[in-house]
């Protein structure tokens, strides 16, 4: 198997073949985060295509002192945020000060059955300003003042949305596996 | 105190951490070729490289000049003196051939008992044959001691005949000195000169680029310019001047159609890209659709969807042309082989290369559309040239040359699938030279 920087110093040398042997390695993964954000194949299939042409033009800036996924991955999460922005600038929520927690929060025992799949589709189900800043909190680890600067919103719209994202994905998951009916029975 | 994170958080980010989907089949093709760039370091490199060159030719000429300073410009001399009066003596032969800086030491070298009988100088000059410097020396006789070499001074030295060639009809009466001052006259020359070439390309093992290569041909290329010179001596010139030179080739396996902006509007600054030997032709014309073989056609549209039979679009061209324009300013030492009428030379040099123009088109005749650019050429690039060819007096001012010329890019015109692509032509420089 080939080491990754060989396949780097290939594909700055010009070689498709390792071009490819990148793409081939990194593709699902990276297809699995567009589509986190993206929400729809259609757009995670852009997403991932422009992703790459971005990974290509700047690999000669990739330092290879970090993660060379780890900054792939951020530049797929860029191009998303780009496309975000481009679309959804305009459409903002009020900003909520009280941010309202689920009353009670299942323990992650109960969500054991759950398939990354099932994850992926319940998150892609999301509204996209909801699932944008879930991933980015949730997933990513940004604090809600990046995610203002990110998004073009506030700390207290990140925050709302952040709460209602939980609260939907809480209600999803518990359908899911049936939580809710234990508890209730319960 | 330590906030507890939501569980429905670590749900989802453990979950998807090691997530893999596959893309669609056909995404990989709709990602084009990366564009290459080339380090600083390496561009850097290059002009170090070209400067290197230059400067070694710079000192390899001053270097000749310092040695070859020594007076030339006789060959052969009459010294007055007891049964020597008008006797040739050849200065070249006669050895050694040294002293101070102006003065001239001859040995007689063949002042023996009885004497060489005194000759009259005549020169036997033919039409075609470059004439000897006659000169005569008037020394005081009690400088020619038998078997003592004679000194001669730039002053006691008088010419009487010299020139190219001993049709020219030259007679110049100067001194030494004067001779040395100015010498022979016509040092410098300008001229205009016209390079038909062809190119070629050399793939290595390079199997991708040996595949492209076999849909390629080379454009018949040209340079032409504006030549200086300078006469370091009767048999070397150097040369420089300012030229343009385009080079380019024809992908031959793509069809080009018109009329896609009525159906596809974007906003990317191009739609197709090309893969060729010379690099990635990004097609900013995003009227056109690109279809081609060898998988060398990429495109941004998804699915490639753009049928040409569906649209209804219409073929503007079979093929691709690439070209590339360069300011080219080259140094060349031009060595005289044979010294006569028609003369052959014998030239080496390198030549800076400024990329001033990267065209792609398509059609024919007038009906040329532009198609883009190339991606990943270089801006410099430094090449070397080796020639043999014929050059031919038309008179004591103006020469014609007429000289098969070998060219062998230094730095790569681009690169491509990890080899350096370095093409070479073959042309026939031709020019007039004018003399002052």
């Amino acid at each position: 198997m080939a080491k990754e920087k060989d396949i780097i110093e290939g594909c700055l040398s010009g070689s498709r073949r390792d071009q490819e042997l990148l793409y081939r390695r990194y593709s699902p993964k990276l297809y699995a985060v567009c589509l986190q954000y993206a929400g729809n194949t259609e757009e995670a299939r852009d997403v991932l295509q422009e992703g790459f042409i971005k990974i290509f033009e700047n690999l000669s800036r990739f330092s290879h002192e970090g993660s060379f996924e780890g900054w792939m991955r951020r530049i797929i999460v860029n191009t998303a945020l780009e496309r975000y922005r481009s679309r959804y600038y305009l459409s903002r929520v009020d900003d909520i000060d009280e941010v309202t927690e689920p009353e009670s929060e299942p323990d992650t025992d109960d969500f054991a059955g759950l398939e990354a799949y099932d994850l992926l589709n319940i998150i892609m189900e999301l509204p996209p300003k909801y699932r944008m800043v879930f991933n980015l909190f949730a997933i990513e680890g940004y604090s809600h003042k990046e995610i203002g600067e990110m998004l073009g919103i506030s700390e207290g719209t990140s925050k709302s949305n952040l709460s209602r994202a939980r609260e939907i994905l809480q209600k999803k998951v518990m359908i899911l596996t049936g939580v809710t009916r234990r508890m209730v029975n319960v | 105190m330590f906030e507890r994170e939501p569980n429905i958080d670590i749900v989802f980010r453990n979950g998807l951490k090691n997530l893999e989907v596959l893309p669609p089949a056909d995404m990989w093709d709709n990602i084009p070729p990366m564009p290459v760039r080339h380090t600083r370091l390496r561009v850097i490199s290059g002009i170090a490289a070209g400067v290197a060159a230059l400067v070694s030719l710079t000192l390899l000429v001053t270097w000749y000049v310092r040695n070859n300073n020594t007076p030339v410009l006789l060959s052969e001399v009459t010294v007055p003196g007891d049964g020597l009066q008008g006797s040739p003596i050849d200065i070249m032969e006669a050895s050694p051939i040294s002293g101070t800086e102006d003065a001239r030491i001859v040995r007689f070298v063949t002042l023996s008992d009885p004497a060489v009988p005194v000759v009259e100088a005549v020169p036997d000059l033919t039409a075609d044959e470059p004439a000897v410097l006659i000169a005569s020396a008037d020394i005081p006789e009690q400088r020619t001691e038998p078997g003592e070499p004679v000194i001669l001074f730039p002053d006691e030295i008088t010419v009487i005949n010299a020139g190219r060639f001993a049709g020219a009809e030259e007679g110049i009466m100067a001194t030494m000195a004067e001779a040395k001052t100015a010498p022979a006259g016509q040092r410098f020359l300008v001229g205009a000169s016209m390079s038909p070439a062809i190119g070629f390309s050399p793939s290595g093992n390079n199997q991708r680029l040996a595949e492209l290569i076999s849909s390629e041909r080379s454009r018949p290329s040209y340079s032409t310019g504006v030549t200086v010179g300078y006469r370091i001596s009767d048999r070397l010139t150097i040369q420089s001047g300012i030229g343009m030179a385009s080079v380019g080739q024809t992908i031959s396996d793509v069809n080009v159609y018109a009329g896609l902006s009525d159906f596809y509007a974007v906003k990317s600054s191009y739609l197709y890209s090309v893969e060729t030997a010379s690099g990635t032709i990004l097609s900013g014309n995003t009227d056109l659709y690109l279809t081609g073989s060898k998988d060398r056609v990429g495109t941004l549209i998804q699915g490639n969807m753009a049928d040409p039979s569906k649209y209804q679009l219409t073929q503007v061209g079979s093929d691709i042309q690439q070209v590339f324009r360069y300011l080219e300013m080259p140094v060349v030492l031009r060595y005289k082989v044979i010294d006569r009428k028609l003369g052959l030379n014998l030239s080496g040099g390198v030549a800076y290369g400024l990329l001033v123009d990267n065209t792609a088109y398509t059609g024919e005749g007038s009906d040329l559309i532009r198609v883009g650019h190339t991606e990943g050429i270089n801006i410099h690039n430094i090449s070397s040239q080796l020639g043999l060819g014929m050059e031919y007096s038309l008179s004591r001012k103006i020469t014609f040359n007429l000289e098969p010329v070998f060219r062998y890019y230094m730095t790569p015109l681009s690169d491509i699938s990890g080899s350096l692509y370095k093409p070479y032509s073959l042309g026939f420089w031709s020019g007039f030279s004018f003399k002052f």
